[in-house]
């Protein structure tokens, strides 16, 4: 039987091997990066301080943000890194602040992203197994799949914008599919207006209001969308697409299964999906191949609620069904930090408390 | 405060209309509150009702102080306590609501914006704001909290809240916030303003309520009196101290 501290140095050992990077982000952070990548609903999990001129600061809440600003700062995009990190990470729950430890690994810049996804897996398995944890369920999301789903499903742009959008958030999803499986009946539809009587219309509502023409939503912006919402009315998703879509969303099983119900009903709606769905199928397998007693599930619906993911996502859960482990693909993310262009990157974090209690069960 | 033996403190608002309505509740219940030393005074008494300790506070703290225990009952209003904390509401018992200081807590738009109804909108105009303007759809807003959590429903992450202390209405036209969350009994000022609310976006109804803080130190004896306290007030059911 191996100690905590046992389990612990073989943890430190694994993120200080020879192929990997072990980077150490200090504890203090600048809050503004985490507010500017993910927005108000994370920013209210960081337990922030502010200096008297008014900036406000954080506690660590990630490793992943800092390590990719570095990474960005010295210039090496393009360059293939590997980063390992160990330590503890602060985040509010319930207005209660709590401490974590977290450990995780990010592979930036990878020519071979597909590779790079199995090595995180391969990361994120090995770290399992120190600390006996053999059998993890799995479960595998597709947010690229997805992405190229509503393109195959010849889904109309302007609606596939908005379906992808609030992908990763249930019930905003549900929301809006239930509003496109009963669009509205216009009772009398107007005369489509102009485009440019229309932009006249909304100057001149923000000038009498005050409003600055160009400070935030622009006429033509307003207009434009205005007129698209009218369009889409007029022009709603048969209702056979949605009830594929529905279809599509609500698969989560084992991945054999789900591939082939996937594969099968987009033949039934007549086109052909087994080119997207092989990538998926090969990393199902190279999982299967790591770790044989997992329970490896894909739920065509699950996917973090953070917009800079872009392919396949993961998570592995304990037996009392807390995350042990999450990751995927984020290709979004170092563009986001300002890197110019999608950059390749994977990776996973892995929650060290709940691994050690795992063992000690 | 909650180490006596006995006693009770109760939390009245200090100023405004919100102290003069309150006052005019509890003397209709013939319980006149004295505040020896007028506005600048923040502590008083109930006549009859030597027990009672009356502290005078601003709104936003009596919610907090109730929820954090410094005191045992006080009038507040109810968006106050949601606003407080995340989990504020847990911490108090609301006894009754008073019928006054009543508004809505809601989000409101520029009326210009004419595709947006709905927070179904909303969240289309949040999604693509950044890619267009180079930064999050701001909300201007002193609800925090509950801002975020309404925005969470509707499955809107991609904003910035900005805080607001006052005159909230006039964010957009100062360019300083795109919307905001704010807090109407008529809609006038934001009707004045040129801001609808969105059809969907009522976020709370609120009003002025008497409220029992649970995590307050409630022994028997401060339960009997706090009994005591209630029966007199009226329209409380009894054994509401049986609830803490």
């Amino acid at each position: 039987m191996k100690t905590a501290s046992e389990r612990y140095a073989a943890l430190v050992r694994l993120v200080e091997s020879r192929t990997v990077t072990r980077a150490t982000p200090a504890l203090l952070l600048p809050a503004g990066p985490y507010f500017d990548l993910a927005g108000e609903e994370f920013g209210r999990n960081l337990l922030l301080t502010t200096t008297n001129n008014g900036l406000e600061y954080c506690l660590r809440p990630d490793f992943t943000l800092p390590i990719a600003q570095q990474y960005l700062e010295d210039g090496l995009i393009g360059a293939p890194a590997a980063f390992t990190y160990l330590g503890p990470i602060f985040r509010q729950q319930n207005s209660t602040p709590v401490e974590f430890e977290q450990a995780g690994l990010e592979l930036l810049g990878q020519a071979d992203a597909d590779n790079a996804l199995d090595q995180v897996l391969t990361f994120a398995r090995w770290a399992l197994a120190i600390y006996d944890i053999t059998a993890p369920s799995v479960r595998l999301g597709g947010v690229g799949l997805f992405e190229a789903f509503l393109e195959a499903a010849e889904i109309p742009v302007a609606w596939r914008s908005r379906i992808r959008h609030r992908f990763g958030h249930p019930e905003a999803l549900e929301r809006l599919m239930e509003r496109l499986s009963n669009p509205e009946q216009k009772v009398d539809a107007p005369a489509p207006d102009s485009r440019d009587t229309v932009i006249e219309i909304v100057t001149d509502a923000m000038l009498s209001g005050g409003l600055s023409l160009i400070g935030s939503r622009t006429p033509e912006e307003i207009a434009d969308r205005y007129l698209e919402k009218q369009a889409l009315e007029s022009a709603p998703i048969p209702p056979e697409t949605v009830a594929l879509l529905q279809n599509y969303l609500s698969v989560a099983e084992s991945t054999d299964t789900a591939f082939e119900r996937i594969s099968e009903m987009c033949k039934e709606a007549g086109f052909d999906f087994d080119e997207p769905l092989y990538q998926v199928r090969n990393h199902a397998a190279a999982l299967a191949a790591l770790s044989p007693n997992a329970d490896v599930i894909f739920d065509a619906s699950f996917s973090p609620r953070l917009d800079y993911y872009t392919g396949i996502v993961f998570e592995m859960t304990g037996s009392d069904g807390e995350v042990l482990a999450s990751g995927g693909e984020y290709d979004r993310m170092l563009e986001r930090l300002g890197a110019g262009e999608p950059v390749k990157a994977s990776g996973c974090a892995l929650w060290v408390d709940r691994l050690e209690r795992e063992a000690e069960q | 405060m909650s180490t006596l033996p006995g006693g009770l403190t109760l939390a009245i608002p200090s100023k405004g209309r919100l102290e003069e309505l309150t006052r005019k509740a509890f003397s209709t219940a013939r319980m006149n509150i004295a505040r020896p030393g007028g506005a600048r005074s923040y502590v008083g008494s109930i006549k009859n009702q030597p027990q009672v300790t009356v502290r005078f506070y601003p709104a936003a703290e009596i919610a907090r102080e109730l929820i954090l225990g410094g005191v045992d009952i006080g009038v507040t209003g109810s968006d106050l306590i949601h606003e407080a904390s995340e989990n504020g509401e847990e911490n108090v018992l609301f006894v009754r609501g008073l019928g006054f200081g009543e508004a809505n807590v809601v989000v409101a738009i520029p009326d210009s914006w004419i595709d947006v109804q709905q927070m179904t909108d909303l969240a289309d105009v949040a999604s693509d704001f950044r890619s267009r303007h180079g930064r999050w759809l701001r909300v201007a807003t002193k609800y925090v909290n509950l801002t975020r959590r309404h925005f969470a429903k509707y499955g809107i992450a991609e904003y910035r809240i900005v805080e607001s202390a006052g005159a909230t209405e006039s964010a957009p036209a100062a360019g300083s916030a795109d919307l905001i969350v704010d807090i109407t009994s008529t809609g006038s000022t934001l009707a004045a303003n040129q801001l609808r609310v969105l059809e969907d976006g009522l976020i709370m109804k609120s009003e002025a309520n008497l409220i029992v803080s649970r995590t307050a130190d409630w022994t028997p004896l401060r339960k009997a009196q706090l009994e005591a306290l209630l029966s007199i007030m009226g329209g409380v059911p009894p054994g509401i101290s049986t609830l803490l």
